[in-house]
């Protein structure tokens, strides 16, 4: 990976996408529930606020990297995500870009002058 | 959308409706999804113990849209139309669309009257057949520029501007035509009783041209009175569907 590669704020982005996707491996979720996971499974670390998730959920949708489907409850409408193949794919490789960026970022930080190229 | 008798945030709900400028049927769904999420957290919230006015605060903070955020869900939903034609200053857009919408009319126009044309009907034709043709280009042009701004613009800001004027032109297209022929036939027997061996050669050529413009006019009237029910009852639905998710049929605190 060339350092013309890495985009410092779109990095974020996809963090917060990449939590999004992991929170729906195991199972279709709903929006709250998806915010509610990601925070606790984070113990807290990530947290979505002022209703940043929902841009979020829907540039993966219409990104087709997760699946919206409208589900009765009690009378109320409620909309599920589900994973998809192509979603689950991304998943899996921006996971190993992610895990190679912060490698690399560790590795700077505490061996100045020493990260490989 | 819920069927409970409070649904408390019905206010934050509308005026994030106020806020959204994405077309109604988008703005429909985020409010839809955002108010499931928003009950099912207040009711974890209320379940761990947090007292509700604390959970209220603490699930509207957390989940409804700040104007950052609304902005980004706007740009989200924006229609494929405002998508491509972003960069096109609003003046220009304007007259494009004008030009377009001008050139559809009077190629369809066109285009129907080469078929009349052909089919021999314009060899001879009524008077009135041209009012009828005239009423129907407007009536083309009112219809078009609504429907394109209905569903491709996918402008909802004053719905049901406009469709008034498509019912009215599709009821004069059908007068001018039946008015034609009445007054055609009281021409056509004003002749006759000055001159009736030209009967044979006459009532012929008359009725193919009252027929042809019947006909015209009754094809004209129906496709537009096809287009207004089409989208009468398309924007009754959405119209339905939006007081139904702001809870405006129904009494809300």
């Amino acid at each position: 990976m060339r350092e013309t590669d890495f985009d410092v704020q779109g990095f974020a982005r996809d963090i917060n996408e990449l939590l999004v996707l992991s929170a729906l491996r195991d199972e279709p979720k709903h929006g709250y529930q998806i915010a509610l996971d990601v925070e606790t499974d984070s113990n807290g670390l990530f947290r979505f606020r002022h209703g940043t998730l929902y841009p979020i959920l829907h540039r993966l949708e219409d990104a087709g990297l997760i699946r919206g489907s409208w589900a009765d409850e009690g009378g109320r409408r409620k909309k599920v995500y589900a994973l998809t193949e192509r979603g689950r794919r991304h998943l899996s490789g921006e996971t190993s870009r992610v895990h190679e960026i912060v490698s690399r970022l560790l590795s700077l930080l505490r061996h100045p002058g020493e990260a490989t190229a | 959308m819920s069927t409970r008798a409070v649904r408390v945030f019905l206010p934050a709900l509308r005026e994030l409706e106020r806020e959204l400028q994405a077309p109604i049927p988008a703005r429909l769904r985020i409010l839809r999804e955002l108010e499931f999420d928003l009950e099912e957290l207040l009711a974890a919230l209320l379940a761990n113990g947090v007292p509700p006015e604390e959970a209220h605060r603490r699930a509207t903070e957390a989940l409804v849209p700040d104007r950052h955020t609304l902005a980004i869900l706007d740009r989200l939903h924006a229609p494929l139309y405002r998508r491509l034609t972003r960069r096109v200053r609003e003046e220009r857009l304007r007259l494009i669309e004008r030009s377009l919408l001008v050139m559809a009319t009077v190629g369809v126009l066109a285009a129907g009257t080469t078929g009349l044309f052909r089919a021999k009907l314009l060899v001879d034709p009524s008077p009135y057949l041209w009012p009828v043709l005239g009423l129907g280009a407007l009536l083309l042009a009112t219809a078009g520029s609504k429907v394109f701004e209905v569903w491709i613009k996918r402008d909802h800001r004053v719905p049901a501007r406009g469709l008034g004027a498509i019912l009215g032109l599709s009821a004069a297209v059908l007068l001018a035509g039946f008015g034609g022929t009445i007054l055609d036939f009281y021409h056509l027997t004003a002749l006759l009783a000055r001159a009736p061996d030209l009967a044979n050669a006459l009532v012929p050529v008359w009725l193919v041209r009252d027929c042809a413009l019947l006909s015209v006019s009754i094809i004209l009237a129906l496709a537009g009175g096809l287009v207004w029910l089409v989208l009468a009852q398309w924007l009754a639905l959405v119209s339905g569907a939006r007081r139904s998710a702001l809870g405006l049929d129904t009494h809300h605190p």
